[in-house]
């Protein structure tokens, strides 16, 4: 599957035919094009807002707004259309009403995305290269990863997010969310917040929740609120779409988001409506837990108020994945309410800056970090403590520092989960950074695609400002300090430094040669610090317990801890903080609770398209920078992906080359050119076409990019398939003699219906292809020539009857 | 002062230069596509890449800093494999012809389309010699020749080939009428003789050349006229034995000799000629094995064993071609081996490596699609093929030959000569179809009449166009559409070329490195 950018559109002759032809149906007030702009800003590095702001009411880029934007600022044409079709995020095209966005993240490809992607272009009638159906109703995008990987495979439409989401129940799914918006619930685009107008509990009673149990799920709810003295409506809803988290109960409350509860046992009911509707004594405590519940909810634990409430009442090993872990980053997880700033201080919060500010010099702020040993938490692992000392001792203008949050990988969500959790932390991570290296201005850099994340930061930057900590006298210093926030605009290569800062600038996130670093030459020229998000969250707990405390966990050379998203097919998938030198093992059996499903444990992916998988007879390795590079692995960012012997290896290599085929930025030869050839080979490996000297070419033209291409992308683009070549060799050339052994790649498998086959149908009515005729209490038959390969009659089918070889 | 040793050799350069500006001077050359001195680094097409032993990485010298303690390598087996890799990368996805199909079919590898162009033009003399540099007798090749080039032809695909054979003989009968008939320049007179044996295509081909190269020919043949089959095989309705005679006639002009009625093993034998000449040439046509053998010369199945490239026999100094090394009856083919043999002869008599003419780095689009037919046409002047109103004995009048010879689609590249792509394949060796892409990517070209091209398949995204109208402040400018491997060059709201390029069109074409951007006037190079 080769990802088609749509913004190419505009630029390609027929496409441009398509915007004027629309650009002339539709009109544009003059003044509101002026008042839009000028909000955004005015500056070239203002380019990326400006656009934002534009494609924020207009849902794309109009070409007069374009002009207008050319002519109200000193942006040139050439700079605008250079930027404005870099970035994924921005629309030629005038968009559906509403955006269907397909999670294509790790954990949702080795579930299944790729048929939901399928499932909703059918069903909208969707030919190939268009994205919207013809009534303007939807536009479908991929989107490289939503971070809920736990949920997988994940589907967002506007602001509301469906989980676990299965081919066959996607028009289910858009009914459930017409529905929505049709019903008497009002929603509002303020961020990630829905509101709506009245108190009500929904229950799902679709067929698959009806299964689940979620009638006496109601009827128990019924008699709960009716000994509450607030008026609540209990309400029955359609499927959701989650069935494999039935019985559903949501409960909305106006002004807040809605609080979504899976697998509710009749035993539940009470607690759950208690906790949302009977006054608790202190009122805060109340607040909090409401809080946490709604973090929850948009947050990869998602599903924590399940998991978190079992835990209280039966789940033994889920106690374990709590247990095995070391909270250093993430500390005071499940306790802090993400934006309560008193309790952030009651808990220590800003201590450690209070004391860099008043008490220590730059020097012995920096000899604490060096004494801690922490390296990057980015990826490569370069020493945090003299990255700083680089930038400290650079000369130059201003400096500033950045703080890296364009977490692009698909299957790696934590800087996610620590943006929307612990804003304050990141800040004091910050600040302590600043003070060091002598910079009095700090960015966050964040993926758009976390709109959460931006809104929690720019929140708890204003209420740190209000509160003196940020702004011209921090701790009654005189040191002044400045925050501000800036949206990525969908660009994975913008989390490469030189890229990123390309990007601030307000130009194409393309990277240069370094050196020299950013830390002598970034931002406008200037020293910079760019940390990732989860080293700065690490730097308050250094200067609260001490370097030394830090640097006595880990390795002789990976020190602290380190936080991954666990997902794929692990049992218990969810963001975890292990001490570094934990093996992958331990990491899990004992974390993750081993496969799903009673499957065999195959390998995993760790370090996401920069890195490579580990197969499980390795799975003794530690985590650790160094031993991870050796097994042809990365620690990357932290997405650590479980497989299992359903998933083929070939599929897999083909998924993260795809994803950095599309994340290049064209820049250089080997990259822009060595990953597509790749990719077409593994092309033609998973579609039975490739020749035994395909494969050779293959791991020629990876060395080459590895060691030709320009920036970091590039010379780890290849690591994915190399390793799969070093590991996984023998599956790599069953697909050469058109042999799929794990069953996974269309074009060398065939469904088929075995003697177990009760004759009910269920497949036949699923099929989308007509492929299955229809013959009630018979043996049914699959057409393969009509088969499409999308798995439903497999997964409805009742008996397991059907059988994939 | 940072200090780094290149090839072995130390130097001293200030902080913050480049290993290119290192390189510099040490009168090192370093291959570059995207960079030009002036506008900055953009560093994409990583031709220039070197090699630090002493990290073992490789870096591209146009941005990558000096640093003291470097131990560059700029030949090394790494760089020039990473070199190839990088042009077999760019190369997988060029859409473009190096030359015209037609000129590639055509066994004498004459450059079609710049006669054609030439003809349309009325610039008869150009024309004559852009098919003189490579036919030697085309008022008799316009006569008899099958025309091969003429199935090559692109036109084909909208209608009917272009009358390629037609206008050639067109060109040099209006040469052969001329007051003064073309006769090219003759080389230096080298002193050294040359024995040409038989005196058809081949032997008339072979002692235009190797006279036009300064060597003093005698061709030999058991006629007494020259012309070999083509004057007795043929009938004169055909091939007016006249038309042979002119233009052996502009041979003579070269200061080649006629020895007629000359007959193996009576008159010569190559045992004589060798002794009498520098180098022999035969060309005797097709002829038995134990004659061959008598000469002293290898057989293959077919004829004269002869290295393919050079026309060289076993035996030094002895070339042979046309019928005596493969059968069959085609004349031009027999003509282009003609041509070969005089050019490996003449660097046999040099002392230079014995190659043949240079077989230059082909770039080739093959089969086109049927919706790109109208991009090719754009350039080209409507109308279907025609026959000359006289007949085609009579051949074209000029102002149909003008009308036919627009009909060409200038689908060669307008800069086969000065694309530092074509160059860097030669030299490295790089190919496309190492890496060759499953699909290519769509033929595509702007024209803007008597101003700009631009061809997107040409483009290797190196940006110099774009940074060029940055720096000289283009209104509208150049930029980068898209990303990744679909990433373009292209005019911010679809601008024209004309709006886009208003003051730096000509630096910019200058600056590209391919055939991407040109002038729709250029007419390049003469091999």
């Amino acid at each position: 599957m080769i990802f088609r950018p749509l913004i190419f559109a505009v630029v390609v002759d027929s496409g441009q035919e398509t915007t004027m032809t629309e650009m002339h149906t539709e009109s544009f007030d003059p003044e509101e094009m002026e008042r839009i702009i000028r909000n955004a800003g005015e500056k070239r590095s203002d380019l990326i807002p400006i656009l934002q702001a534009i494609q924020g009411h207009y849902h794309y880029l109009p070409a007069p707004v374009l002009h207008k934007c050319c002519e109200m600022t000193d942006i040139t044409p050439a700079e605008l259309f250079g930027v404005a079709t870099f970035f994924p995020q921005f629309r030629h095209r005038p968009a559906g009403r509403h955006t269907i966005r397909v999670c294509m993240g790790t954990a949702c490809h080795v579930k299944g995305s790729e048929r939901v992607l399928d499932a909703f272009n059918r069903h909208l009638a969707l030919k190939p290269g268009e994205d919207t159906d013809r009534d303007r109703l939807f536009t479908v995008s991929k989107v490289a990863c939503l971070g809920c990987c736990t949920l997988a495979p994940v589907v967002q439409i506007d602001d509301v997010t469906y989980g676990h989401v299965l081919p066959s129940g996607v028009p289910d799914l858009l009914r459930d969310f017409l529905g929505r918006e049709s019903g008497s619930s009002v929603s509002g685009k303020s961020g990630a917040f829905t509101l709506r107008a009245e108190t009500e509990i929904r229950v799902g009673l679709g067929s698959c929740c009806q299964a689940g149990g979620s009638g006496a799920v109601f009827h128990s709810i019924q008699e709960t609120v009716a000994g509450l003295d607030t008026p609540v409506s209990v309400k029955r809803v359609g499927c959701v779409g989650m069935c494999h988290q039935t019985p559903l109960m949501e409960i909305v409350l106006p002004g807040r988001d809605p609080v979504l509860y899976a697998r509710v046992q009749i035993q539940d009911v009470p607690k759950i409506v208690q906790a949302h509707f009977k006054p608790v004594h202190p009122v805060l405590k109340l607040k909090n837990h409401v809080a946490r519940w709604i973090e929850d909810l948009y947050t990869d634990a998602a599903w924590k108020p399940v998991t978190r409430y079992a835990i209280d009442v039966r789940d033994k090993p889920v106690a374990a994945f709590l247990g095995r872990q070391l909270h250093i980053s993430t500390e005071f997880c499940g306790i802090l309410d993400p934006l309560d700033l008193e309790e952030y201080e009651k808990h220590h919060g800003f201590e450690a800056a209070q004391d860099c500010y008043v008490s220590r010099s730059p020097e012995a702020i920096m000899d604490e970090v060096i004494a801690s040993g922490i390296r990057g938490r980015g990826g490569a692992g370069f020493p945090t403590g003299r990255k700083w000392s680089l930038v400290r001792s650079a000369a130059g203008g201003p400096k500033t520092v950045i703080c890296n949050c364009d977490e692009g990988d698909p299957g790696a969500f934590m800087d996610r989960m620590l943006l929307e959790s612990y804003p304050y932390r990141v800040i004091e991570g910050m600040m302590i950074a600043a003070k060091a290296v002598g910079a009095h201005r700090c960015i966050f850099y964040i993926r758009a695609e976390y709109p959460l994340a931006v809104q929690r930061v720019g929140e708890a930057i204003r209420k740190c400002t209000e509160a003196g900590l940020l702004g011209d006298r921090p701790f009654d210093t005189d040191y002044s300090l400045s925050f501000s926030i800036q949206q990525g605009a969908g660009a994975f290569v913008c989390g490469e430094e030189t890229a990123l800062i390309a990007s601030v600038e307000g130009k194409r996130g393309m990277p240069r040669i370094r050196p020299p670093y950013p830390s002598e030459h970034g931002l406008h020229g200037n020293p910079t610090l760019i940390n990732n998000c989860e080293t700065f969250a690490t730097i308050p707990w250094i200067f609260q317990n001490g370097s030394g405390s830090f640097s006595r966990l880990g390795t002789e050379k990976s020190k602290g801890t380190k936080v991954f998203s666990l997902a794929g097919k692990i049992r218990r998938g969810g963001l975890i903080e292990v001490p570094m030198g934990i093996t992958i093992r331990e990491i899990v059996e004992d974390i993750g609770g081993g496969c799903a499903d009673d499957k065999a444990f195959k390998a995993v992916q760790i370090g996401g398209p920069s890195g490579g998988c580990i197969p499980a007879s390795m799975a003794d390795t530690p985590v650790d920078y160094e031993a991870l590079l050796n097994a042809g692995a990365m620690m990357g960012s932290g997405g650590l992906v479980v497989l299992d012997e359903s998933d083929c290896m070939v599929d897999i290599a083909r998924y993260f080359l795809a994803f950095t085929q599309q994340e290049s930025c064209g820049k250089c030869t080997f990259c822009r050119i060595g990953t597509k050839r790749m990719l077409e080979i593994l092309d033609r490996l998973c579609e039975g076409r490739a020749s035994a000297a395909d494969i050779d070419k293959l791991e020629s033209l990876a060395q080459a990019v590895k060691k030709g291409s320009l920036c970091g992308l590039g010379r780890t683009a290849p690591n994915p398939v190399l390793s799969t070549l070093r590991y996984f060799r023998e599956e790599v050339e069953a697909h050469v003699e058109g042999r799929c052994p794990a069953g996974k790649c269309k074009a060398l498998i065939r469904y088929r219906i075995t003697d177990d086959c009760i004759g009910c149908t269920r497949c036949a009515q699923g099929c989308p292809a007509d492929a299955i005729p229809w013959t009630p209490y018979k043996k049914h038959e699959i057409d393969t020539e009509k088969c499409i390969r999308c798995d439903n009659c497999r997964q409805v089918c009742p008996s397991d009857a059907v059988e994939v070889n | 002062m940072i200090r780094l040793t290149v090839n072995g050799r130390k130097i001293q350069v200030a902080k913050g230069t480049t290993l290119l500006d290192a390189c510099k001077k040490l009168d090192l050359v370093i291959p570059t596509l995207c960079y030009q001195e002036g506008y900055g680094q953009h560093t994409s097409c990583m031709i220039c890449v070197v090699e630090d032993t002493a990290s073992g990485r490789l870096m591209p010298a146009c941005s990558a800093l000096a640093e003291t303690g470097m131990t560059i390598e700029t030949e090394s087996a790494p760089v020039n494999e990473a070199r190839q890799q990088a042009l077999n990368l760019l190369l997988s996805e060029h859409v473009g012809d190096c030359e015209a199909p037609c000129s590639l079919i055509c066994p004498a590898h004459m450059h079609i389309p710049r006669m054609l162009r030439e003809i349309a033009g009325g610039a008869m003399r150009q024309a004559i010699e852009t098919v003189k540099a490579h036919i030697a007798i085309p008022a008799v090749l316009g006569r008899i020749c099958p025309a091969p080039c003429e199935k090559g032809c692109r036109r084909k695909e909208a209608d009917a080939p272009v009358s390629i054979c037609l206008l050639k003989r067109f060109a040099a009968d209006a040469d052969l009428s001329a007051k003064k008939p073309y006769i090219p320049a003759r080389s230096q007179d080298t002193g050294k003789k040359i024995a040409v044996v038989g005196a058809g295509p081949a032997g008339m081909s072979a002692a235009y050349y190797a006279g036009a190269l300064g060597h003093a020919c005698t061709v030999f043949d058991k006629e007494s006229k020259p012309g070999g089959a083509m004057r007795t095989m043929i009938s004169d309705d055909i091939l007016p034995p006249q038309i042979i005679d002119s233009e052996w006639h502009i041979i003579e002009k070269l200061g080649v000799v006629f020895t007629g009625g000359s007959r193996l093993g009576a008159d010569w034998t190559l045992d004589t000629l060798r002794r009498q000449f520098d180098a022999v040439i035969l060309c005797i046509g097709e002829t038995d094995p134990d004659i061959i053998g008598s000469l002293g010369l290898e057989t293959s199945g077919r004829g004269v064993r002869v290295h393919p490239g050079t026309f060289q026999t076993g035996t030094t100094g002895v070339f042979a071609g046309g019928g005596m090394i493969s059968p069959g009856k085609l004349a031009v083919r027999s003509s282009a081996h003609g041509r070969s043999m005089a050019v490996s002869a003449d660097q046999f008599l040099r002392g230079l490596p014995v190659t043949g003419p240079p077989e230059r780095f082909q770039s080739r689009i093959g089969r086109i699609q049927p919706d790109e037919i109208p991009v090719l046409m754009q350039e080209s002047g409507p109308g279907p093929r025609r026959d000359p109103e006289q007949g085609i004995r009579a051949g074209f009048t000029e102002p149909e030959a003008s009308i036919e010879a627009r009909r060409c689609l200038h689908c060669d590249c307008r800069k086969p000569e000065s694309c530092r792509l074509r160059h860097y394949a030669e030299q490295y060796g790089a190919t496309a179809k190492k890496y060759m892409g499953e699909e290519r990517l769509p033929l595509e070209k702007k024209v803007q009449p008597g101003g700009v091209v631009y061809e997107q398949g040409k483009c290797i995204r190196c940006g110099l166009c774009v940074r060029i109208t940055q720096k000289m402040k283009e209104p509208m400018g150049l930029t980068f559409l898209g990303r990744g491997f679909q990433v373009r060059i292209g005019a911010p709201f679809d601008a024209s070329l004309d709006q886009a390029l208003k003051s730096t069109a000509d630096l910019c074409i200058r600056s590209c490195p391919t055939g991407a951007l040109a002038w729709a006037e250029t007419e390049e190079g003469t091999s």
